[in-house]
């Protein structure tokens, strides 16, 4: 069986994710025998048009970035999105949130007065093509992506948990952060991570987005026993669930 | 075997002995939480713990196991059979939910996996010193139990009363060297300490017997509570993962770079998921958190007692604990059920 060729993209992201890739360290070297990565700008100079799958790191900020992530979905037979900004858009929605120029201004200082530097509103790779796996998280899970990477390779699909954080939480014995006065999103979010921040004594930000049938309702209805708010519930869920202010978004 | 004493002291003692040469798994302090976890000394031991987050199960269905590895298409079975250990402070209510897994597990099908841990497992029980918020064991008759356990600790006053029922519970505990009688009023103080522990396991309080509870549920499988308590669920599954009798799982295989080695693998699952009842195919019997909210209480109170004639439902109160959204309560349910 031929290794499937890889090509790694980047748009509007922070490139932890692929810096995940890179520190896979020796899993590295076993995902090289597996796939044949033919590009990837992060950590390569060799670049290809023949590939069978392209992951995508980075949100859409521009409209030649929209043109260029098109041209890329035409030449790929699979499409993974890569992490939280490629998956919903992730932190760089928030922009999505203000005026171009307040953007600017916040990002460039007294620079942004020019509108060269203006953008388009942010998008998920997903609301510009069709996305056929997502890895999700702020960053990816190592684990998870090398698991996706030999599905792909094995021409299987991935089990990807549609289940909340609190499962993999309440197996690991963390104290539950609501119990400490916190709000966490936890029951809103898809598992995947083993419950990485509550673990660490954090709540939960959703990064991986939200589980299946996140119920928002609920948790906006038990905000009262916990004598917590519904502005603080909304200031929680602008970090990665409802960036853009539009809702919730179920990626 | 008579009833023995021992005091405290020689109790950490004899745990630490039997550490030279065993696995001991005990409870101990985690946060402001208790955990049932392997010792590495006695002392870490809290006897006084009033419950752990997880139940004892994990150590005789781990949340995540491998059941065989295999190359290509070929098997290789098997891992390597448990090494005995010892269970040691399981309360009651625990060791009533461990005789209800012992018969699912042994009963038509035998699990091979579950019965070799059960089988290296020597379970020693604890009556409980102090009682958690949500218990109500009091009331489905498992605050105390007479059986299921090898070897049963019971504190009065400032010592520790120690009564074996099974060859493997006299042998551990004659490692304890030669021990006193219990004296007839430490006796009768144990029987104070169970009936007090019958009447303090009622944090919530079931306003009818738990032998009514299967009919009461055949007459409300349309009341409007389960839609009512469904909406705040999250379907998170939590009340599934704390809770000592369930024990459902998913099987699922994994290989590694090789790509044709690998291992399968068995992990907890729970009704409250909203995949649970997803058959190939796509199609999902119980698809509105609702069904599967109301599902949980009919498995435990209903159609597992009718196959099995007990409730499974130890009235441990970790459900209750464990949910955020304030939803899971069988006791409330039960008596809204009544009318109540
Ligand atoms: S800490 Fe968060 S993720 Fe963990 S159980 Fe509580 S709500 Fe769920
Ligand atoms: S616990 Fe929540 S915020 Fe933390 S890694 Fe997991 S999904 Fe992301
Ligand atoms: S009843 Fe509570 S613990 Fe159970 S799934 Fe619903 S929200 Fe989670
Ligand atoms: S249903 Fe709740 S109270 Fe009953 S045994 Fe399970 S976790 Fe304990």
């Amino acid at each position: 069986m031929p290794r499937p060729r890889v090509a790694i993209f980047d748009f509007a992201g922070c490139e932890g994710c692929q810096l995940q890739i890179v520190n896979l360290e020796e899993a590295l070297l076993d995902l090289l025998r597996v796939v044949d990565v033919v590009e990837w700008r992060e950590a390569m100079s060799e670049q290809s048009d023949v590939f069978d799958i392209a992951v995508v790191e980075g949100a859409i900020t521009r409209l030649e970035d929209e043109e260029r992530l098109k041209r890329i979905r035409q030449k790929a037979p699979v499409l993974v999105a890569l992490g939280s900004c490629a998956s919903s858009g992730g932190l760089n929605k928030l922009k999505n949130r203000m005026a171009m120029s307040e953007a600017r201004r916040l990002v460039y200082g007294r620079d942004g007065g020019v509108s060269r530097l203006d953008t388009a509103p942010v998008k998920a790779v997903s609301e510009v093509v069709k996305v056929d796996y997502l890895v999700r998280g702020c960053p990816i899970d190592r684990r998870e992506f090398s698991y996706v990477v030999r599905c792909l390779a094995l021409g299987r699909e991935p089990f990807i948990p549609g289940y909340p954080v609190c499962v993999e939480c309440r197996i690991r014995e963390n104290a539950c952060r609501w119990q400490e006065g916190e709000i966490c999103l936890g029951p809103l979010t898809r598992a995947g991570c083993g419950a990485a921040c509550p673990a660490q004594g954090a709540a939960c930000l959703g990064c991986r987005g939200t589980c299946d049938d996140a119920n928002l309702e609920g948790m906006a209805s038990v905000l009262a026993q916990y004598g917590k708010s519904r502005e603080e519930l909304e200031s929680r869920l602008a970090v990665f669930l409802d960036p853009d202010g539009k809702g919730v978004s179920h990626a | 075997m008579t009833v023995k004493q021992m005091d405290p002291a020689s109790l950490n003692g004899w745990v630490d002995g039997l550490l030279l040469n065993r696995t001991v798994i005990g409870p101990v302090q985690k946060g402001d939480k208790f955990v049932f976890e392997s010792l590495s000394r006695a002392s870490d031991l809290r006897l006084d713990y009033d419950t752990t987050l997880l139940p004892p199960k994990k150590f005789l269905l781990p949340s995540r196991e491998i059941l065989l590895t295999f190359r290509g298409d070929s098997h290789y079975a098997s891992q390597a059979p448990p090494d005995p250990f010892v269970l040691l402070g399981v309360h009651p209510y625990d060791v009533a939910a461990i005789r209800q897994m012992d018969r699912v597990f042994s009963e038509k099908q035998v699990d091979t996996h579950y019965m070799a841990r059960r089988g290296a497992c020597t379970l020693v029980a604890l009556d409980a010193q102090a009682v958690s918020p949500n218990n109500f064991a009091g009331c489905m008759g498992t605050a105390t139990v007479r059986e299921g356990w090898d070897l049963l600790f019971s504190r009065v006053g400032g010592a520790y009363l120690a009564e074996a029922a099974t060859e493997k519970g006299e042998s551990l505990l004659r490692s304890a060297g030669l021990l006193a009688d219990a004296a007839p009023g430490q006796l009768e103080e144990r029987d104070r300490l169970w009936e007090s522990n019958r009447q303090a396991m009622r944090r919530h309080v079931l306003h009818c017997s738990p032998q009514d509870l299967p009919g009461l549920l055949s007459r409300n499988y349309d009341h409007p509570l389960w839609q009512e308590r469904a909406e705040r669920c999250f379907s998170c599954g939590a009340c599934n993962v704390v809770c000592p009798t369930c024990y459902c799982f998913d099987v699922q295989d994994e290989v590694d770079w090789s790509l044709e080695c690998g291992s399968r693998c068995r992990a907890w699952d729970g009704c409250l998921l909203r995949d649970f009842a997803s058959v190939a195919g796509g199609h999902n019997f119980r698809r509105h958190s609702a069904e599967r909210y109301r599902h949980r209480y009919y498995r435990k109170a209903k159609y597992l007692p009718e196959m099995t004639g007990e409730i499974a439902c130890v009235g441990c109160g970790r459900c209750v604990d464990a949910c955020v959204a304030r939803t899971a309560n069988p006791v409330e349910v039960y008596n809204t059920l009544l009318g109540d």
